[in-house]
């Protein structure tokens, strides 16, 4: 099947960009009609998108990348505008195409200060189109210049939007994730030098799917660990992983609510997705070494998140740090290197974005409604606000992965593929992991439980009794968690939605060495790093 | 004893040294265009001792073309000096401190 | 010492007289006519020429393009034109530095244009030595021998030492220009005792040709595997000389000031032009003149980049005054400029390119940022860091220009600054040595902490309030507002499509041709 010259995609990424063009030239007081051409173009591409990809995407070869265009871009450094998605990008795009039309919808009667909804849904757009690219650029320069793009627009939303330690945070947020960045262009431009095919040609391609054919053939054990390291900072920071997390609980706390929604469904997963398009396709080798070590610090990101949150007092940081807890079960995942582990972080991400995202949409509205998240001095939600107060404890549920609910499928399938990692990555180690894991697991019932009673629960504090403000959910609001609720239930339902459509992509993108059992293993001849260590011994 | 053109540099060498160290330590602007000066004649001097040990004419020409602009240098250099000094009564290099550095 | 018995006399009356080229030296005639007519304009005219001036300046630097562009049309049929034996050579690079000049002469141009004539200075005394200087660095940018540097060098500089003092009534801009003379011509007699002794080990004054003979000695015909003192002492003479042109740390002690004192269109024309020019004798030197010496300027220029891109960035982390945090971003933007010369050796095409592309996309965002200074100065009449405060509330469109300019200089995809900053990463990673590896490490890192004080800039813009609460907006004259538009576009086109810049800055290896 030809999948070629397709011009969907970049259609795709590049339309929002286009919409934030027009805005800049309206007039800032015609507030209506920047809401409407926003919500057209998002929502718009929301529809269109998602039509077009569930009806045009080829499910039986999701492993295929698809929708492919691929032209000159910058031929001094023979890097290409390369575009394409398969069945690992399609749920982040399709992701992204749903939880920015809802930010638009969710935030259009309530600004916040300084209200300027002309800047504010432009930045939206522009992130957007970041955001998509990241997803579907397949050359390592187009994908950091995408991955660069969000920066900006997030930047600005915590620095103009965001709550009084708003000028640090948004800087801490902007220097940690530039220095990964300076680090993986480093590690990028290494490989376009390093990278020899078996006759000693030298590569210079920044082709990712290329590269990943290559597959760290020929090159030095410590240039690949290395490189690896350098590409470990870019994507690591911005999960984030222990110990660069500190960034996270700082921007959540200070950012706007579509600010924190889109950083926490999608900007986080462009991280691990670097991870899994990137980093362990491109260096396999280089991977099996690093497992171990990126399995440790997923495991302490998952203790020390849930701890961090049991620490906490103030509700939107609580959340920031259940999302490092969280991500830590992604990066598990895909630190086994094994389908299953990997196929189980995709539906993580996913998971985590719609999840994560709905808690701090909740933790807006609280916020706008009660003027503090301090845990102490709120209660009695469900009385106040029944309704507002249930979709908080079912996003609370679903977070602590209740099985029958989206969560469940992105931590269990992960902690189980701990059990068996790939071939020569340590079971005895991955298997300790997974007992901590696990005991992750029972903390994350306790922080969400306990944030749940103590906001949820109880009687209305004195101080808020009869505050008049305080009053249910709006129509903008179940208009803009009303398809995340659903899609929670339904994934958490039908899990196989996302394992069908990602499984073929994961299994290609793994080097068969890592995956391969048996017979087929034996008639590989892999290199030593793959050795299988039994288990004890 | 031979007089060879490797004196000349030496001396050349030295001037320079001294117009340097002068312009560095000093502080009235007078002195340190003096000194400025001094290893402009130092680049002469060691051009014309090139030439010559060369037996090339470009060295003597290349004084040629310092002189002249040096020349223009110093004009600038004073009408700079007169200009400050009409606006305050001392120079001093030290003096200057109206900006930071 | 007998000099007569030396002199080869009989060369010197047989004089051939040297043909000259005129299509290919005719954009720096046209530069001396515009010049020269400024100055008899304002002679025969008096004060009624003053309206005129700037306008005239500025079309003398359009009509200029013009022989640049029919002889860059040219090139791919004639090939390089050299004239006076080698001395003077028109190519690819000089072609697009000449451009660079010219257009960012132009920009600056538009910048003073009421600036001057609001300040009450000299109007037509200040066109006439912007040209001259102007005119200086176009022929740097061809000039391929010692002594056509050197006099290109002191034409650029002299109208500029009188430039930075424009203000003359002003106690700083007499100093900021003192200062600036006193660090220029000792910078000068160090470079000129560098020629001298680069003289007298190679016998020559032609760049090719010096870079021939560097590989021999010229007295005893000795093969120099390894680098003599001499030669050692003139190639870092030579090198520091132009280092304070550009202001590389640690010869940077001028530029604040200069640039504070300054009127600042001037500052502006320091910061980028004759910066540039700078980079472009040293450019020269490096790949013409001492290319076969890469032992001695490699490490030379490993230093003067660290240590400019460290010193820079650190000092410029405490400034409180938007046009000396300019400054010493400049310097540290020198670092990210030299770095490629640490590796020229071994990677020379590259390096070249890097370095074109960044003074193209550095002269962009520079202009630009100042343009946005000099307008708000023009309503808050001060260039402290806190005037910036809340301009996103009364000027929207300077806001977000100064955004723009603000991270591309910081090197953030997809503004201008990040394929320059890429491509330099680019030349010092294929190089691949250890050494190159810690100063891509260095790059990285100062790229960082770059980025805090760009990105400190932009958030006062848009997240603070604007001092005393004055939301009065900002009055841009048409020639301010078109030097934005141009610097914006340009910066703007170069983030999207490097590929545009990089296909006319793979100029090629200069060395040797």
């Amino acid at each position: 099947m030809n999948y070629d010259n397709d011009w969907f995609l970049s259609v795709l990424t590049f339309t929002p960009l286009v919409g934030a063009l027009v805005m800049m030239l309206i007039p800032k007081a015609d507030e209506a009609f920047h809401k409407a051409i926003a919500l057209a173009v998002s929502g718009g591409l929301f529809l269109f998108g998602t039509f077009y990809l569930l009806t045009e995407f080829d499910f039986d070869n999701s492993g295929e990348m698809q929708f492919n265009f691929d032209t000159n871009w910058i031929s001094v450094i023979n890097s290409r505008y390369i575009v394409g998605i398969d069945g690992m990008a399609l749920p982040l795009v399709l992701l992204t195409l749903l939880v920015v039309p809802l930010c638009v919808i969710y935030s259009w009667n309530h600004f916040p200060e300084p209200a300027n909804p002309k800047a504010m849904l432009i930045l939206i757009l522009i992130l957007e189109t970041g955001m998509i690219g990241t997803f579907v650029a397949e050359d390592l320069i187009l994908f950091f210049v995408f991955f660069e793009v969000v920066l900006l627009p997030m930047f600005f939303m915590i620095a103009v939007w965001g709550g009084p330690d708003r000028r640090y945070a948004s800087l801490k947020f902007f220097l940690y994730t530039l220095f990964g960045s300076a680090l993986m262009i480093l590690a990028f431009l290494s490989l376009f030098f390093l990278a020899e095919d078996s006759a000693g040609n030298s590569l210079r391609t920044f082709d990712i799917q290329a590269l990943t054919e290559w597959g760290g053939a020929n090159l030095t054990r410590t240039a690949g660990l290395l490189i690896f390291g350098g590409m470990f900072m870019g994507f690591g920071i911005k999960v984030p992983m222990f110990p660069f997390h500190t960034w996270l609980p700082d921007a959540h706390t200070q950012a706007p609510t579509v600010g924190s929604v889109i950083l926490a469904a999608v900007l986080l997963k462009l991280g691990t997705y670097g991870f899994i398009r990137i980093a362990i396709p491109i260096l396999p080798q280089a991977a099996v070494v690093w497992a171990p070590w990126i399995g440790l610090l997923a495991v302490i990101g998952i203790i020390y998140g849930a701890l961090g949150c049991l620490a906490q007092t103030d509700m939107k940081r609580l959340i920031a740090f259940s999302s490092v807890s969280h991500m830590g079960f992604v990066m598990l995942g895909i630190a086994t290197l094994t389908t299953f582990g990997i196929n189980a972080a995709v539906f993580g991400m996913v998971a985590h974005g719609l999840i994560t995202g709905i808690l701090f949409f909740v933790a807006g509205s609280v916020k706008d409604r009660y003027h503090t998240l301090e845990i102490k001095r709120l209660g009695g939600l469900l009385i106040q606000a029944p309704r507002m107060g249930w979709i908080l404890g079912f996003a609370t549920m679903a977070s602590l992965g209740l099985p029958g609910l989206a969560g469940f499928w992105g931590e269990f399938p992960a902690i189980l593929a701990a059990y068996n990692p790939a071939n020569g990555v340590s079971e005895t180690i991955f298997r300790t992991y997974m007992v901590i894991a696990a005991v992750g697991t029972v903390l994350a019932a306790g922080y969400l439980l306990w944030l749940l009673q103590r906001t949820a629960f109880g009687e209305p504090s004195e101080e808020f009794a009869n505050d008049p403000e305080i009053v249910d959910a709006n129509k903008f609001e179940y208009v803009a968690w009303a398809p995340m609720l659903v899609l929670i239930v339904v994934l958490g339902i039908f899990p196989n939605l996302i394992f069908k459509t990602s499984d073929a992509a994961v299994e290609k993108s793994l080097h068969p060495c890592l995956i391969a059992e048996g017979d087929d293993l034996a008639a590989l001849d892999c290199p030593a790093v793959f050795d299988v260590e039994v288990a004890g011994g | 004893m031979e007089i060879t053109s490797n004196w000349y540099l030496i001396l050349s060498a030295l001037l320079f040294s001294i117009g340097a160290i002068g312009l560095l330590i000093r502080r009235n602007p007078l002195v340190m265009f003096m000194c400025v000066e001094l290893m402009l004649n130092a680049v002469n001097l060691s051009f014309v001792a090139f030439g010559d040990r060369l037996g090339d004419i470009a060295g003597q020409v290349s004084v040629f073309f310092v002189l002249v602009v040096a020349a223009a240098e110093v004009v600038v250099g004073l009408a700079l000096v007169v200009a400050i000094s009409r606006r305050r009564a001392t120079t001093t290099a030290d003096d200057l401190s109206v900006l930071r550095g | 010492m007998d000099f007569s018995a030396a002199l080869p006399v009989a060369d010197v009356v047989a004089f051939n007289r040297p043909a000259i080229d005129w299509h290919a030296a005719s954009p720096e005639l046209i530069l001396l006519g515009f010049g020269a007519l400024l100055t008899l304009v304002d002679v025969i005219f008096l004060d009624r020429a003053k309206q005129y001036t700037a306008a005239l300046a500025g079309i003398g630097l359009l009509v200029t393009m013009v022989p640049i562009l029919t002889l860059a049309n040219d090139m791919s049929e004639t090939g390089p034109r050299v004239m006076f034996d080698g001395a003077y050579v028109i190519d690819e690079f000089s072609l697009i530095m000449k451009a660079i000049f010219i257009l960012s002469g132009y920009v600056v141009i538009l910048l003073s244009t009421n600036y001057i004539a609001e300040g009450d200075y000299w109007e037509s005394e200040y066109y006439g030595l912007m040209l001259s200087a102007i005119l200086g660095m176009v022929v740097m940018a061809s000039s391929r021998d010692l002594i056509s540097i050197f006099v290109a060098f002191e034409l650029l500089s002299i109208p500029s030492y009188m430039l930075a003092t424009w203000k003359k009534r002003s106690l700083e801009s007499n100093e900021a220009g003192l200062k600036y003379y006193l660090m220029g011509v000792f910078a000068s007699a160090i470079m000129l005792y560098g020629m001298s002794l680069l003289f007298g080990a190679s016998g020559e004054t032609i760049l090719t040709k010096v870079n021939a003979s560097l590989s021999s000695d010229p007295l005893t015909g000795e093969s120099l595997s390894s680098s003599t003192p001499v030669l050692t002492l003139a190639v870092i003479f030579v090198i520091v000389g132009f280092a304070f042109k550009v202001s590389a740390a640690p010869f940077h002690n001028w530029a604040p000031d200069t640039y504070s004192g300054a009127p600042i269109p001037v500052t502006a024309f320091l910061a980028v032009a004759s910066k540039i020019a700078g980079f472009v004798a040293l450019v020269q030197l490096v790949f013409v003149g001492f290319y076969a010496r890469a032992d001695v300027f490699q490490p030379l220029m490993w230093i003067l980049a660290a240590a400019s891109m460290i010193i820079g960035n650190l000092i410029a982390l405490r400034q409180t005054d938007i046009v000396r945090l300019m400054a010493y971003s400049g310097v540290a933007q020198a670092g990210f400029i030299l770095a490629p010369l640490a590796v020229a050796g071994d990677v020379g095409d590259q390096a070249l390119a890097s370095i074109v592309s960044y003074l193209a996309i550095y002269a962009a965002m520079n202009l630009g940022a100042f343009a946005v200074i000099l307008a708000a100065a023009r309503k808050t009449g001060s260039t402290s860091i806190e005037s910036m405060n809340g301009l996103f509330s009364y000027a929207p469109g300077l806001a977000v220009a100064m955004t723009i300019f603000m991270f591309a200089l910081a090197g953030i995809p997809p503004l201008g600054g990040w394929f320059a900053k890429f491509q330099i990463f680019f030349a010092v990673v294929e190089q691949g040595g250890t050494w190159a590896i810690i100063l891509g490490v260095l790059l990285a890192v100062n790229s960082v902490i770059a980025l805090y004080y760009y990105a400190s800039v932009a958030r006062r813009i848009w997240a603070d309030q604007a001092p005393d609460g004055d939301l009065t907006p900002i009055r841009i004259p048409p020639s301010l507002g078109a030097a934005l538009v141009l610097t914006v576009v340009a910066t703007l086109v170069f983030g999207f499509l490097p590929g545009a810049v990089s296909q006319f800055t793979d100029v090629g290896l200069i060395a040797g041709g």
